[in-house]
């Protein structure tokens, strides 16, 4: 028996008949060690990282599959299994859970599209062109978005009462007041983060295109997006994650139950004085992770595709 | 094209495009405009909470039958309710009805937001405890529907009779648990992080402390608190003892008790009538007993009284007025109002039909007899933090009684000061 | 995600051709926006709001000459999000800063006429033992009467100008209530709901002596004798109560009506306060006191904050960036399940797993013992601590993982070539890189953190208390979370005006602090 961790993978036969050696491709039965040493201890990190991320969550379930469900009493996981939560949100017509459901699709999703575009289009600008206020510009979004808007709810209520009065359709109510809203935020740290991808895709592309004849927009549109796409499904997927798990704002401005999003409504379900309601409210929160989930899925070959910014040279 | 011939051209079509769409907003609006003049003059909009919203839809309903105006629900999270009420009022987004507890009344009278209510002779058909609720400052302001108070709930199989005084509840319970670490001899669902004054307040009124005193007109006088009196005191060693005893636990909030009632492991629970659907549910054979006294004195629990106030910026308020006082105050609409909600209806006639009926609404009823509205005064705020963390501390057994105590009553006195 | 070398500059000259469709979409937008404008621009004329429409003008101005005149291209770019982040950021930043000028908060939430319509209002009292009275509203051209059938049966009718006079013609219905009166029409529950602003504002005097009370009704079917007990004089903006004669004089600068003996009046308006809110915030002697732990504590765990899920988010990224990890996406996926779900959701889940008594924490993992996760000063902080990592790593994690995978091959290939062990790799190769492109965004981290409201205040609410404050201040809180306790929950109500001065306070203090953060780490270098 050789000693695996002193022989090479590849064993080198040497059979007088052959002649020349021939080289033999390694075992699968490589020695376990020499596997654990250099991937198996990931898998064991790996493991240990989902417990700690999942073990909670798993709490969050069995609560919702347990019909007297509390969350500070149910220690014995999965002791009932039983869909009466997820029925109860469905067909209680004062809790149109389906209704949000839809409405934070469609705010996270057009939030996302818009926050992804109008910060792809200043990317592209603090990335490619150069002008007065460049530097500080781009810092300067960074630090604007730093104020604590939840402070702020007061100005942000008056101010949709004042647009409301000149536009009904975006004003306090509306789920058009409120993206509106989300996409004020729309330059910070996102485009930061496409600035630095824009970076990364050289200009002799640009230069081309242009020796072609095409104008600025068209190189935009037509090719730099292309590039990018990593860095747009990422920002796309966060702000659709902070668009749907917005709570204060989203609290303030959809005041009729039918345009309140997942995260309002779950909420008063638990803030009421006395009947807190916490099967139903984890049924709809294990529901609510669903399309985040489903989006990063879907993403996931964009997000951590093999495109490395260096091949691209 | 040249870039000029284009620039000139641009403008010109969007003047053009501008002026279309302009054309077509205003007239939008126009219409939207005059639709809105007619649809205000008869919908009513009325927030409520979730737990009370079922209550209110037939109505509604029948409100919109009887009189064609039509009762708008718009449902809003409790917690923060109120304080959108004061917010939005003044703005003119507000609704024109809020169903609210009445332990706010003072908050939106001080902010001007809600409108008196005159009320006639029907003020004397409804019980004196809740119209005394409804008024502020000597001015009526709603009109109440249901009273809503704590009961002792004791589950008869465990412990047969009814005791009134507390040392002998305990004591049942302790026999019965027998020292078993999953019995509780006593159950009450507690915060925490604060505590629970609400729920724990018939025991201290038992030993003669309530939380303010009275004036001479019979409402809550903020100058007076009385918390830190003598009974107080007693009150706050008796805590500790209670917390060393097992009797009242600070880790088991309010989800805990109510499922460690429902599955047997307390003979008593105190609790309101909003539990009482879950128990009855879960087939515990259970008794409504009155409140037994710690210290004494009689066990007052506080009282509190949903009701319906008046926006005073309503743009409907000859509608929401005849909504409120002719149509929400009639025997019809109180019962009903009780038959989906469960509390005791505020309508005297309504509430005898009702308790003849229903035995534990009788029993509710006769305890509340008992019971003290909650402070309605806006010096309330000031009290509920710093009395629920006393009085959480004591049970979980750190400090000196009469330290703890007075430390918070000197802090509550210098926030209502100052 | 950045590379080492920032792109060269890219020269645009106008093109030499623009292709109708191109030329057709922008006309299409800009008319759009332009017609929009223009729709604002008129309902603020109608509306007489002269300064935002100014400002709209302005905008709008602005916005046309960006896209028509050509060139500027920057500009073009960058408008359509500056204008999102211009009207409901910085404005809403000003606006803030306006209200912290004011005394906006419970008691002063809105105008003078609305705080006098109010005072008014309430200040109408019905006259004690005043029988009820059954009324019916009637209309005779454009003034509207009140025909008042008194409990004994007389019928009167009565205008604003003329008082009640008893009349015997009046139809009766079935009840013995009169319902009409010939000469006049008779409103309906419909007309009158119709009209209610004129039938709410019919005061019928009882008679010709000034000092006897009016009627009023409220619903258009009762009606009750009122009498004022507190008299408005708008000459002299002043209340006097009719009983005692003290008189209220308006105090412009609290914004209340306020008597000699210091008495006033609720509500209150909202005045001008200037400076008042902001000398509150900074020297307020309940806050002072317990001020320098919150704010060592916001820093602290801030700045730990960033740390541990950077470092753990990272650890994560390396650990999963071997080709040779089979189940990569399973792994990814899982990991990153903490940050699909709300925030404030995941608070109020793990405050029950930490329940000394009964989470599944302590009963299930430390097999029953009583830690207090939640209740001891140094365990409550390590626990808000633990929670904001779970909650945060999975956004490290997955910036890493992309910073990580366009970190240029070579050179980590040059590396190892050189025979360097993985982990100096890590340190001397891919970290450095990594944190010049990761640099800002772990800034970004930082003040979002520093504000991070939800976790706090879902798990401890700040608790556990300080002893020896009496504000409810608390080892877990940080400046927000106390600046909320503070200003919206003193027992005074909600405080607008004092919350907002806090929050100018805090956006300085926190803009300043990355502000030099971003200096320091010279992230400024890589922009040119």
């Amino acid at each position: 028996m050789t000693n695996p961790l002193t022989t090479s993978a590849w064993e080198v036969d040497e059979t007088p008949e052959a002649g020349t050696p021939r080289v033999i491709p390694p075992r699968r039965q490589r020695s376990f060690g020499r596997w654990f040493v250099e991937v198996g201890w990931r898998h064991l990190i790996g493991v240990l990282a989902v417990v700690f991320a999942v073990f909670p969550l798993l709490y969050v379930l069995s609560v919702s599959l347990n019909p007297l469900g509390t969350l500070t009493g149910s220690n014995e996981l999965f002791r009932a299994f039983d869909i009466a939560n997820y029925a109860k949100l469905f067909s209680n017509p004062d809790v149109p859970f389906a209704r949000w459901f839809v409405n934070t699709l469609v705010i996270g999703i057009v939030s996302g599209v818009g926050t992804v575009f109008l910060g792809a289009l200043a990317a592209y600008s603090f990335s490619r062109m150069r002008f007065v206020g460049r530097r500080v510009g781009l810092l300067t979004l960074l630090l604007v978005q730093m104020f604590p808007q939840f402070l702020a709810v007061v100005a942000i209520f008056l101010l949709m009462v004042g647009i409301g009065d000149i536009f009904p359709a975006i004003g306090l109510g509306s789920q058009a007041g409120l993206i509106l809203i989300y996409l004020g935020g729309a330059l910070g740290v996102n485009t930061f983060l496409m600035y630095g991808f824009f970076n990364t895709v050289p200009t002799s592309i640009d230069e081309a295109a242009k020796i072609d004849g095409a104008s600025h927009v068209r190189i935009f549109f037509t090719i730099i997006l292309r590039l990018v796409t990593p860095i747009i499904a990422v920002v796309g997927l966060l702000s659709f994650i902070s668009a749907t798990g917005e709570f204060v704002i989203a609290s303030i401005l959809l005041t009729n139950p039918d345009s309140q999003t997942v995260a309002v409504g779950l909420f008063t379900f638990v803030s009421q004085f006395q009947s807190k309601n916490w099967g139903v409210f984890a049924a709809g929160a294990v529901l609510s992770a669903i399309p985040v989930v489903t989006l990063f899925l879907f993403l996931q070959k964009y997000i951590v595709s093999g495109l490395t910014a260096g091949s691209v040279k | 094209m040249k870039v000029k011939h284009a620039g000139i051209l641009a403008t010109g079509a969007m003047a053009t495009i501008a002026t279309l769409a302009l054309a077509g907003c205003a007239s939008g609006t126009n219409d939207d405009g005059d639709d809105l003049a007619d649809a205000g003059a008869t919908t009513i909009t009325l927030w409520v909470d979730t737990e009370r919203a079922p209550a209110l839809k037939d109505v509604a309903a029948k409100f919109k039958e009887d009189t064609g105006i039509t009762v708008k629900l718009e449902i809003k999270d409790f917690a923060t309710v109120d304080q959108d009420f004061i917010s939005q009022v003044p703005t003119g987004k507000g609704p024109d009805v809020i169903v609210s507890p009445h332990d706010k009344l003072g908050s939106y009278v001080d902010n001007g937001v809600v409108a008196p209510l005159e009320l006639g002779d029907t003020a004397g058909l409804f019980a004196a405890s809740a119209m005394r609720a409804m008024t502020y400052e000597g001015t009526v302001y709603g009109v109440p529907y249901s009273i809503e108070n704590v009961a002792l709930i004791r589950n008869a199989d465990l412990v047969t009779e009814a005791a009134t005084d507390f040392d002998t509840v305990i004591s049942n319970g302790k026999e019965w648990a027998g020292g078993a670490k999953d019995k509780y001899p006593f159950l009450v669902g507690l915060s925490p992080e604060q505590g629970d004054p609400y729920h724990l307040y018939p025991l201290q009124t038992s030993y003669g402390a309530p939380v303010f005193g009275l004036d001479a007109e019979g409402s809550y006088d903020p100058t007076k608190l009385e918390l830190g009196n003598a009974g107080g005191l007693e009150f706050a060693a008796a805590l500790k003892q209670w917390g060393e005893d097992g009797v009242l636990n600070a880790n088991i909030d309010g989800d805990k008790a109510k499922e460690f009632f429902l599955a047997g492991k307390s003979p008593y629970y105190l609790t309101g009538p909003w539990n009482l659907p879950d128990i009855k549910n879960a087939g515990i054979n259970y008794a409504i007993d009155p409140l037994p006294s710690a210290g004494g004195e009689a066990a007052q629990p506080f009282i509190g009284v949903n009701g319906f106030f008046l926006s005073s910026k309503s743009k409907n308020e000859l509608a929401a007025t005849q909504f409120i006082v002719n149509y929400l105050s009639t025997d019809a609409v109180q019962t009903a109002l009780f038959e989906i909600g469960g509390r005791p209806p505020a309508l005297v006639t309504a509430y005898e039909t009702a308790a003849a009926a229903d035995p534990d609404v009788a029993a509710l009823g006769e305890i509340a007899t008992t019971g003290v509205p909650m402070p309605a005064i806006p010096a309330m705020g000031s009290v509920w933090a710093d009395w629920g963390n006393a009085e959480l501390s004591l049970i979980k057994g750190e400090g000196d009684p009469t330290e703890v105590w007075t430390t918070a009553v000197d802090n509550i006195e210098a926030k209502i000061a100052g | 995600m950045t590379s080492t070398r920032p792109s060269p500059a890219i020269e645009y000259s106008p093109p030499r051709r623009q292709s109708t469709l191109a030329l057709l979409i922008k006309i299409l937008l800009l008319g759009l926006v332009d017609a929009i404008g223009v729709y604002a621009l008129f309902i603020l004329f109608i509306k007489e709001q002269w300064l935002v429409f100014g400002l709209a003008v302005a905008i709008l101005a602005l916005i046309n000459w960006i896209y028509l005149v050509p060139g500027q291209l920057p500009a073009k770019y960058l408008t359509p999000g500056l204008f999102f982040l211009a009207i409901f950021q910085v404005f809403v930043v000003i606006f803030t800063g306006y209200i912290a000028f004011t005394n906006y908060s419970d008691g002063h939430n809105s105008s003078k006429d609305d705080a006098v319509a109010s005072i008014i209002r309430v200040a109408q009292k019905r006259v004690p033992d005043s029988p009820q009275y059954a009324v019916t509203v009637l209309r005779q051209g454009d003034v509207l009467s009140l025909l008042v059938t008194e409990p004994d049966g007389t019928v009167s009718v009565g205008s604003a100008d003329d008082p009640l006079e008893v009349t015997t013609d009046a139809e009766l219905d079935s009840t013995g209530k009169a319902v009409g009166l010939p000469g006049y029409d008779t409103l309906q529950l419909a007309e009158v709901v119709q009209n209610q602003d004129a039938v709410l504002a019919l005061v019928v005097p009882e008679s010709d002596d000034p000092n006897a009370g009016s009627i009023r009704t409220s619903d258009g079917a009762t009606g009750f004798v009122y009498q004022a007990s507190l008299v408005y004089d708008e000459q002299a903006d002043t209340f006097t109560d009719s009983e005692t004669g003290t008189v209220y004089l308006a105090d412009e600068k609290e914004g209340s009506f306020v008597s000699p003996d210091g008495e006033t009046l609720t509500p209150g308006w909202r005045v001008n306060v200037g400076f008042d809110n902001f000398v509150e915030a900074a020297t307020n002697e309940q806050i002072r006191d317990p001020l320098i732990r919150v704010v060592l504590w916001t820093f602290v765990f801030a700045i730990l904050s960033v740390a541990t899920t950077f470092v753990l988010g990272l650890f994560l990224a390396l650990v999963f960036n071997d080709p040779r990890v089979r189940g990569k996406k399973i792994y990814r996926i899982l990991i990153i399940l903490p940050y699909a779900f709300p925030a404030f959701l995941s608070g109020l889940v793990w405050a029950g797993l930490l329940n000394p008594e009964f989470g599944f924490v302590n009963q299930v993992l430390f097999g029953g013992a009583q830690i207090p996760w939640l209740s001891d000063p140094w365990l409550a902080k390590f626990s808000v601590l633990l929670v904001n990592l779970w909650l945060g790593y999975p956004y490290m994690f997955l910036i890493c993982t992309g910073a990580l995978q366009s970190l240029p091959e070579e050179l980590t290939e040059a590396a190892r070539v050189d025979g360097a062990s993985p982990w100096r790799i890590v340190r001397s190769v891919k970290l450095p890189l990594l944190l010049v492109s990761v640099a800002p965004l772990l800034i970004a981290s930082f003040a979002f953190n520093f504000n991070n409201f939800n976790v706090i205040y879902m798990l401890t609410r700040g608790w556990p208390r300080f002893s020896d404050t009496t504000l409810d201040i608390g080892a877990t809180d940080i400046m927000i979370t106390m600046v909320y306790k503070v200003a919206f929950g003193g027992g005074g109500g909600r405080d607008y005006g004092l919350a907002s001065a806090f929050s100018i306070l805090i956006f300085i203090l926190v803009a300043t602090v990355s502000a030099i953060g971003f200096r320091r780490t010279r992230a400024l270098e890589d922009l040119n």
